[in-house]
């Protein structure tokens, strides 16, 4: 009998006010967590952020080895990564080419964005041979973002 | 027996919540998805904003809960329900809002964390407040209850006028639904920068994500004129191969939309064309699916 009323009760319930069922409780709880987990990340950037190098780190790697020819035209593929804490906003990259002491062929290439520990890959374009000279690729700038 | 029921009935009617907040969240959320500003701010912005855009979008959606929010019981007097429901609004915002990243190639497992979960919350705003409205967006269709009252007396008509009208009606409504959506994303370069990023398994994961969202949105997510949408009679009428029907009606309509916009030229490779149209496809279609639910 008690067992009968405590279920008519339940289904008086569910007509106006159903009790929140276990399937809407555990969806909360997966829905928590993803929440936390994403504030939980916000907190960790923040952290790190605090403790490490505010400014940006910039270095740009070519390697002589991987130029190519293709064409009689020279590819000197360079890699540019941000070491640093703060993504930095177009990055410039120079590539200069001196044959006998004089510039005989530069290049420019800017990376939009280049965030913590981000590296982009790109390749300047030169139609003389990078070997026969001395070649500097170097960063210009950046804007703080 | 009848707890278990009941039980699956609750998991039923859970599911369906979700889905139809998530397709709310689609609906809102894929112009912005597709805007690579968006994707710039959360790449650069700071941890504190990133808190204070959770925060902010907490309130907001815990005052449209308050009178709206994603699910049918609607508000059943539950006071801490708005909370609940807030917290499981952004859960499916943020999810849902990774998972079109993920494809998209804007989140890519070398993406640094700050990076990424810049762009995720800021990604997630939008959608999560799509989940919020995700009532009220279909539901112009259901104060328009004259319309549904005469459509429910029409079937036999319907029959009698033959499957080809109401094809045409489905194609015509995916159409209006796929410009309304996509025509916004067609000019911009968005297009042609993911369409760049992205490779060909990621494309095949964006045709798969447009099928499932368009598939979820029309049939999957209990929006008002579902049962109306079950009935209508056309060529193509089962649910699967009506979504993947109207999926190709999306892909043409966003590759004329990317023609008129100069996106593409008659001379550029099919490859081109077929990248192009797949990514303006993933929102074409989403948006052809809600057309097809209005109409």
């Amino acid at each position: 009998m008690n067992i009968d009323k405590k279920e008519d009760n339940f289904s008086n319930d569910t007509e106006e006010r159903p009790p929140r069922s276990p399937a809407e409780w555990i969806t909360f709880g997966i829905s928590l967590v993803i929440l936390a987990t994403v504030i939980g990340a916000i907190g960790y950037t923040w952290v790190e952020r605090n403790r490490q190098e505010q400014d940006p780190v910039l270095s740009v790697i070519s390697n002589k080895n991987s130029i190519r020819e293709v064409n009689d035209q020279f590819y000197i593929p360079f890699e540019v990564t941000n070491d640093g804490a703060e993504t930095a906003e177009s990055v410039q990259v120079l590539a200069e080419l001196e044959i006998d002491g004089k510039v005989v062929e530069s290049g420019e290439q800017q990376v939009d964005f280049l965030s913590k520990g981000e590296r982009e890959e790109g390749a300047f374009i030169f139609s003389r041979n990078p070997r026969s000279g001395k070649l500097t690729i170097r960063i210009a700038s950046y804007k703080k973002s | 027996m009848g707890s278990r029921k009941q039980r699956q009935n609750a998991w039923k009617k859970e599911i369906d919540d979700l889905i139809r907040g998530a397709c709310g969240g689609f609906l809102f959320g894929i112009p912005l998805l597709y805007t690579m500003e968006v994707w710039w701010i959360g790449s650069s912005v700071t941890p504190l904003i990133m808190a204070v855009a959770l925060v902010l979008t907490f309130i907001v959606v815990f005052l449209l809960n308050k009178t709206e929010g994603f699910r049918k019981s609607g508000q059943n007097g539950r006071p801490y329900e708005a909370v609940t429901d807030t917290v499981e609004a952004m859960a499916i915002g943020i999810v849902c809002s990774t998972l079109i990243l993920l494809v998209l190639r804007e989140l890519t497992f070398d993406t640094a964390l700050k990076e990424a979960v810049g762009k995720i919350v800021f990604e997630s705003v939008p959608f999560t407040l799509g989940v919020a409205l995700a009532n009220k967006f279909l539901q112009g269709t259901r104060t328009s209850s004259s319309n549904s009252e005469s459509s429910e007396s029409k079937p036999h008509q319907r029959q009698k006028n033959g499957e080809l009208n109401d094809t045409l009606s489905d194609i015509g409504a995916t159409l209006i639904g796929a410009t309304f959506i996509a025509f916004n994303i067609a000019p911009t370069d968005e297009v042609s920068m993911l369409a760049a990023a992205v490779s060909p398994p990621w494309l095949l994961a964006t045709l798969v994500a447009s099928l499932l969202i368009s598939y979820g949105i029309v049939f999957a997510a209990g929006f008002s004129d579902q049962k109306k949408r079950r009935q209508q009679r056309g060529i193509f009428q089962r649910p699967w191969s009506e979504t993947i029907f109207a999926y190709l009606v999306s892909l043409v309509a966003a590759a004329m939309m990317l023609l008129f916009f100069q996106q593409l030229r008659f001379n550029d490779p099919w490859t081109m064309w077929l990248d192009h149209a797949l990514i303006l496809g993933l929102p074409a279609s989403i948006g052809g699916a809600a057309g097809r639910l209005a109409v």
